[in-house]
């Protein structure tokens, strides 16, 4: 703990104690992101400020047999009554979080976050701020989903898994969340009696369906290692023209190999539909892949396709 | 140590935003607790470190003169409008906005500048509530590894240098964004004289510095804004008429448009809208017999030869 952190925190806790009388120590560590015994260090510096000059009627007080009883109480710095102004990292910060936010909730919400935007930067008399940009999918299958959300109902939607493959799940939706870039919701599959975890920008046709949505347990912790990690994943060796080596990018790799003339990617797939279409997907820029047989689908899929245009 | 320095420079912030005038050193010297002990020397060295220190954190600690006969006189004082947060108010759907804003970031250094902006405000009399948006789990992560020293040179306006698909870039950083994950640096690249895009994932290692905070301005005749929509695909100026199978990818359907052209059974026909007609291709031939393009015929030979690659390419 530097002394420039702990000075650019008192000025913030000075005026927020003259504000929260009697206030509680657990929730005013916790509203500062540090441990109780670091807020009673803070409090102890604390004791020792005030006017110049130096006299017991200048300093700040504090009363100490509070503190024992798990409360806080300051006076006499009416001069610190306001906070400082955000330094530029916290109100870019509280930018991108606040954007981030933005790009979660429906139309419904997104006023306000547009407007508590607008009166943060102005406040905080920065430009340039960051933009945060995610692959939500459509405002208004959030706010259906929202909406179902706060009204414990179910709903249902046309759905296409990252291999392509369509079904038309009935969920009780949960939990609306980010990782890496991508928003998925969180939802019980009753028919499958099981969570499941689908991608907003792959819902589409969604409704209320009136139904009560099941009373379940918590989702568990999202975790988007679990592509990796799947028992039934197998190790595939994908081996690239130069010009595609942004996929490494994009998929979740084990391992890239720079070739003389070409890229090496390893991966685990655990989902061998994902993999078709990706070999689909890549066409004449995959120019190995091992072992060959996990190709023997897409090549499958493709020549059904050609037969079909040789038909029309 | 840290409590006594954390007590003096306190004080020194008190004695500054409470003095309408500049206060001379020496005044200073005799009134803020810490000072008067330290011989003269430790004392200069003790006070511009403060001073500093001060200023660091954002505070405005101003150097001016109360006397137009001795300007040379100089003083400090701290204007308690350039200090404070300026009035800020808002709506319960606001705070509850802000509340879930709490917990977005994954990397702790931003998590804890975002709890102080927020301990902020609560100071300053606002709220933020989390409860009524519970069911949302925004989240916003930062793994690469050069993040860190970029984002910092960002907010200070410090210029940097750094490796980037092995060349070394000497860069003023203006703006950032988060897309889909990715983060990308704008900036003026020193070497090539211009404004340049770069992803950070694609810098090697971590960036360091080469100028002190605030060495350059922020161009004000660039449109950073325009310059982000170079990241999003172009807008659709192609047209594609294709078949696709009953019940089947549904992620065309939703921005296809019926169409009448004749298609065989178990097929509909739709007019898809496309820009660049190598991705169009790709995409297309993802699903395999379920999209059939039937026009136009430079766009549906495309496709065939992208399928016949993959039926007879891939077996070695």
């Amino acid at each position: 703990m530097t002394s420039a952190e702990q000075v650019s925190r008192l000025l913030a806790l000075v005026p927020y104690l003259q504000r929260h009388t009697d206030a509680d120590v657990d929730t005013t560590a916790a509203t500062f992101g540090v441990t109780g015994k670091q807020l009673l260090a803070d409090l102890k510096v604390l004791w020792y400020c005030g006017l110049p000059g130096g006299l017991p009627g200048d300093l700040i007080e504090i009363d100490f047999d509070a503190i024992d009883a798990g409360r806080i109480r300051l006076s006499n710095a009416d001069y610190l009554a306001r906070p400082m102004r955000f330094s530029p990292d916290e109100a870019l910060s509280l930018v991108v979080a606040l954007r981030a936010v933005g790009e979660l909730v429906g139309d419904d919400q997104g006023d306000a976050v547009a407007s508590a935007l607008a009166k943060l930067e102005a406040a905080a008399g920065v430009s340039a701020l960051p933009k945060v940009a995610v692959a939500g999918g459509e405002a208004e299958v959030r706010d259906v989903l929202t909406a179902a959300i706060d009204a414990a109902e179910t709903v249902e939607f046309d759905y296409t898994d990252a291999g392509l493959q369509p079904s038309h799940p009935e969920v009780s939706p949960v939990r609306l969340l980010v990782r890496d870039g991508i928003g998925y919701l969180q939802a019980w599959n009753a028919e499958r009696g099981d969570w499941r975890t689908y991608r907003l920008d792959r819902i589409v046709a969604i409704q209320r369906t009136g139904r009560r949505a099941a009373v379940v347990a918590e989702p568990p912790v999202f975790d988007p290692g679990w592509f990796e990690r799947s028992a039934s994943a197998r190790e595939i060796t994908l081996v690239l023209e130069p010009g595609s080596r942004w996929l490494a990018e994009y998929i979740p790799v084990q391992a890239v190999t720079e070739l003389a003339d070409g890229v090496e990617l390893d991966l685990l797939v655990a989902d061998p539909a994902w993999l078709r279409a990706l070999i689909l997907r890549l066409g004449p820029a995959l120019r190995e892949l091992r072992p060959a047989e996990a190709a023997d689908s897409a090549r499958a899929a493709a020549a059904e396709a050609l037969a079909a245009y040789r038909a029309g | 140590m840290t409590q006594q320095k954390s007590e003096r420079i306190m004080n020194l912030a008190i004695c500054l935003l409470m003095s309408r005038r500049y206060l001379e050193k020496a005044r200073i010297r005799e009134i803020v607790e810490g000072y008067h002990d330290l011989s003269d020397a430790a004392f200069e060295r003790t006070f511009e470190r403060d001073k500093d220190e001060l200023r660091s954190l954002g505070v405005p600690v101003e150097t001016g003169s109360n006397d137009v006969f001795f300007p040379d006189e100089v003083g400090y004082r701290i204007r308690r409008e350039d200090f404070e947060l300026p009035a800020i108010e808002f709506t319960a759907a606001e705070t509850a906005a802000l509340g879930l804003a709490a917990t977005v970031w994954e990397s702790a250094t931003q998590a804890g500048q975002t709890t102080s902006a927020l301990a902020k405000l609560r100071a300053a009399g606002v709220d933020p509530d989390p409860s009524r948006l519970a069911a949302l789990a925004p989240a916003i992560g930062a793994r690469e590894p050069a993040f860190d020293t970029v984002w910092a040179a960002y907010a200070e306006r410090a210029p940097i240098s750094f490796s980037y698909r092995g060349e070394t870039r000497q860069v003023e950083p203006w703006a950032m964004t988060s897309r889909r994950g990715a983060w990308y640096l704008l900036g003026y690249d020193r070497g090539r004289q211009e404004a340049r895009m770069f992803k950070l994932a694609r810098i090697d290692g971590a960036a360091s510095r080469i100028g002190k905070p605030g060495s350059y301005q922020v161009s004000d005749t660039m449109d950073v804004d325009a310059a982000w929509t170079r990241l999003e695909p172009a807008a659709p100026d192609e047209v594609g008429i294709v078949a696709l199978r009953t019940g089947r990818a549904h992620d065309l359907r939703r921005r296809a448009v019926p169409d009448e052209t004749p298609v065989p059974s178990g097929f509909e026909a739709f007019a898809l809208s496309y820009s660049r007609a190598g991705d169009f291709v790709a995409e297309v031939c993802a699903h395999g017999p379920d999209v059939i393009v039937l026009a136009p015929a430079a766009l549906r030979q495309a496709v065939i030869e992208h399928l016949t690659a993959v039926a007879e390419g891939v077996h070695r």
